[in-house]
């Protein structure tokens, strides 16, 4: 067993292992298209095909119904029209493997053995549940991929890269934007010991300027750039509808129909009430709360801080979908190697969040299909969703131990 | 001249008693032709099957077209529906976008031209299965659990290229709609007065209760609130100075 994980992940063998394993489900889930009722491809991959057709026909991609995206993704796939149907599949399995380097590429750069890396990676690479998700046609490895480029150039102090990747992951889904805070506080000038000795307000104007300094500058003033370009490019190509579909909606999306988020019913039942402002902020403010703090409490551990404030992001959300779990799942490989948990207790977690799932699952799965009233059952399984995530991050937080840990022991 | 003339009055009179019999066999068809309507599948994904039973030798250049009202509770598919082009052979045109994400009181119904067969012959037995979508609706407050949408049987709508005076299958309507399903050009069809009453059909979707919700919303903050404050102490205990 031991021999074949080695073999299994060895460098060359692993990565094109997992393409060769992606691009097979590729062609089978052509297949089952052709010749199945059930469809292998995902709807969204059909609403960007169809957006990218009315590219192609010179007209606004936002003319397809549900095409809540950047117009730089119907672009990219207008390949799609003049080639091949497969060419955005292909995309999204490159970009996939891609992640999956790049996430090696951290971890080696974090200070672990190539083998230890390697295995990690593996986590991502020979997942059944990412190879699906890429080969389904969903284009959430592309921002996986730029999520990680700007992690590794943040890594690697290259700074101006890191700031380009940031400022298009920005663009292409508003996420990201949470990051800002602890990249802020990672890029600012580090207090000296004297400082710390001010008093009150001095101390406090002593952290604002810290906040001015050249790399936070250059940083903010490359992705704001980027940002900034892309928006009045498109803005100028598509005008109001771009910025409404893209960004607004998702600002305000309420969706009212039933998904994991905890806040479903809530906003559900109080649609058109006139307190429907106030909660949706009531909502708003315990995932705010806990994007400070996590900010505050890891910006030194930048990959571990992502990751919490993806999952915080996506757990206390008004809406919550399974393809948003890709968002902090690409990220949870950087963190494995530093928690202190063992196998037994990893596993336990994993099943947990699965059984969470699960619970969901069934009594939507009778709302939808089998038109019961199980309202009130999705209901409560969505707040224990809610628990479970709150565990787990609570056990990860728990038990994670930061590099300069190992560090300070070895000096010891 | 008298002999041309004769052939001529015999012609014209030849002509308009084939009219007259197009025209005959069209009303008979409206007349006789039951339409029933049944509703398969659960939940909030249905098929509403739509059978039209014509007289078994259906001649030839008749042309059926269903018009069917849906109320604002559900909705159709357009991206389904085109999809699923190539395994009917029936085809749909639609008068105008549909919303798939907005709850029904805040849209409204809509109208849908099924054409059997466009490109052939009309069969006897016209069978059109259309996938449906329930609609989110407001929650209840006096305790019910489902709502009723309901739905009635579609128009039956004939034209004949062979029978030009449409007006004379009195005592039923001409009225206009597109000839084809392309919407290129609109055509006069002859409709029923009277509708039969085939029992309409009905879709019972559920709806969220809305006497429950101070509970709801009670609980709701209270477990976010309590996580958020465990999440926070932990997160501040082991945080990496």
């Amino acid at each position: 067993m031991e021999r074949l994980i080695t073999k299994l992940t060895e460098k060359q063998v692993l990565f094109t292992a997992s393409f060769a394993v992606r691009l097979a489900l590729v062609a089978y889930g052509d297949h089952q298209d052709r010749t199945m009722v059930v469809k292998y491809t995902d709807i969204d991959y059909h609403v960007f095909t169809d957006a990218a057709r009315f590219i192609t026909e010179g007209e606004s991609p936002y003319n397809r119904s549900t095409y809540r995206y950047t117009p730089l993704l119907a672009w990219m796939l207008t390949p799609n029209i003049y080639l091949s149907m497969v060419f955005g599949k292909i995309l999204f399995i490159v970009c996939d493997v891609l992640s999956g380097l790049l996430i090696y590429r951290i971890l080696r750069l974090r200070g672990l053995g190539s083998e230890t890396a390697r295995r990690v990676c593996s986590l991502w690479l020979l997942n059944p549940l990412t190879m699906g998700v890429s080969s389904r046609g969903n284009a959430e490895s592309i921002l996986a991929a730029l999520v990680l480029g700007t992690l590794l150039c943040m890594e690697a102090r290259h700074l101006m890269w890191a700031a380009i990747l940031y400022g298009l992951s920005v663009h292409m889904k508003i996420y990201p934007i949470t990051y800002a805070l602890p990249i802020a506080l990672t890029l600012r000038t580090p207090e000296t010991r004297s400082e710390e000795e001010r008093k009150r307000w001095r101390s406090f104007i002593g952290f604002i300027g810290s906040f001015f300094n050249r790399e936070l500058l250059l940083f903010a003033s490359v992705a704001g750039g980027v940002f900034c370009m892309l928006t009045a490019f498109f803005y100028y190509m598509y005008g109001w509808e771009f910025l409404h579909e893209t960004y607004l909606y998702h600002l305000t999306r309420r969706d009212i129909r039933h998904n994991f988020s905890p806040y479903f019913y809530m906003l559900y039942l109080t649609a058109d009430s006139r307190w429907s402002q106030w909660l949706g902020l009531a909502a708003f403010l315990p995932q705010l709360i806990l994007l400070l703090v996590a900010s505050w409490a890891f910006h030194s551990d930048l990959a571990f801080c992502c990751f919490l404030h993806t999952a915080i992001f996506v757990s206390f959300n008004k809406v919550c979908t399974s393809q948003y779990f890709l968002w902090y799942l690409c990220l949870l490989p950087l963190v494995i190697p530093h928690l202190s948990l063992s196998l037994k207790q990893g596993v336990g977690l994993l099943l947990l969040w699965f059984a969470g799932q699960g619970i969901w699952l069934c009594p939507a799965y009778f709302l939808e299909f089998e038109g019961y009233n199980t309202f009130l059952l999705i209901w409560l399984a969505g707040l224990l969703f809610m628990i479970i995530n709150s565990s787990i991050l609570i056990q990860i937080v728990a038990h994670y131990k930061p590099t300069q840990t190992a560090q300070r022991l070895k000096v010891e | 001249i008298k002999q041309i003339n004769h052939t001529c009055i015999i012609t014209v009179i030849m002509k308009r008693s084939n009219n007259e019999d197009h025209c005959g066999l069209l009303k008979q068809l409206l007349e006789s032709s039951p339409v029933s309507v049944e509703i398969n599948k659960k939940g909030f994904h249905r098929e509403l099957v739509t059978t039209v039973e014509l007289i078994p030798d259906v001649p030839s250049g008749v042309r059926v077209l269903l018009v069917q009202r849906w109320p604002r509770g559900v909705y159709l598919d357009p991206y389904q529906l085109a999809s699923l082009s190539d395994q009917r052979d029936w085809q749909i045109l639609l008068d105008s976008g549909i919303d798939l994400e907005v709850p029904a009181h805040k849209t409204s119904g809509f109208v849908t031209y099924v054409y059997p067969t466009p490109d052939g012959p009309t069969p006897s037995l016209v069978k059109v299965t259309i996938p449906v979508h329930g609609r989110y609706h407001e929650p209840s407050f006096d305790g019910k659990t489902f709502t009723s949408v309901d739905i009635e049987p579609p128009e039956l709508l004939l034209r004949t290229e062979k029978c030009a005076q449409l007006n004379n299958l009195e005592p039923h309507i001409v009225v206009d709609a597109p000839c084809t399903p392309d919407n290129s050009s609109t055509c006069p069809w002859v409709k029923l007065l009277h509708q039969q009453e085939q029992g309409s059909g009905g879709f019972q979707f559920p709806v969220g209760d809305g006497s429950l919700v101070t509970p709801v919303c009670g609980g709701t903050l209270l477990v976010t609130m309590i996580c958020c404050v465990a999440l926070s102490k932990y997160m501040w205990e082991h945080r990496i100075i």
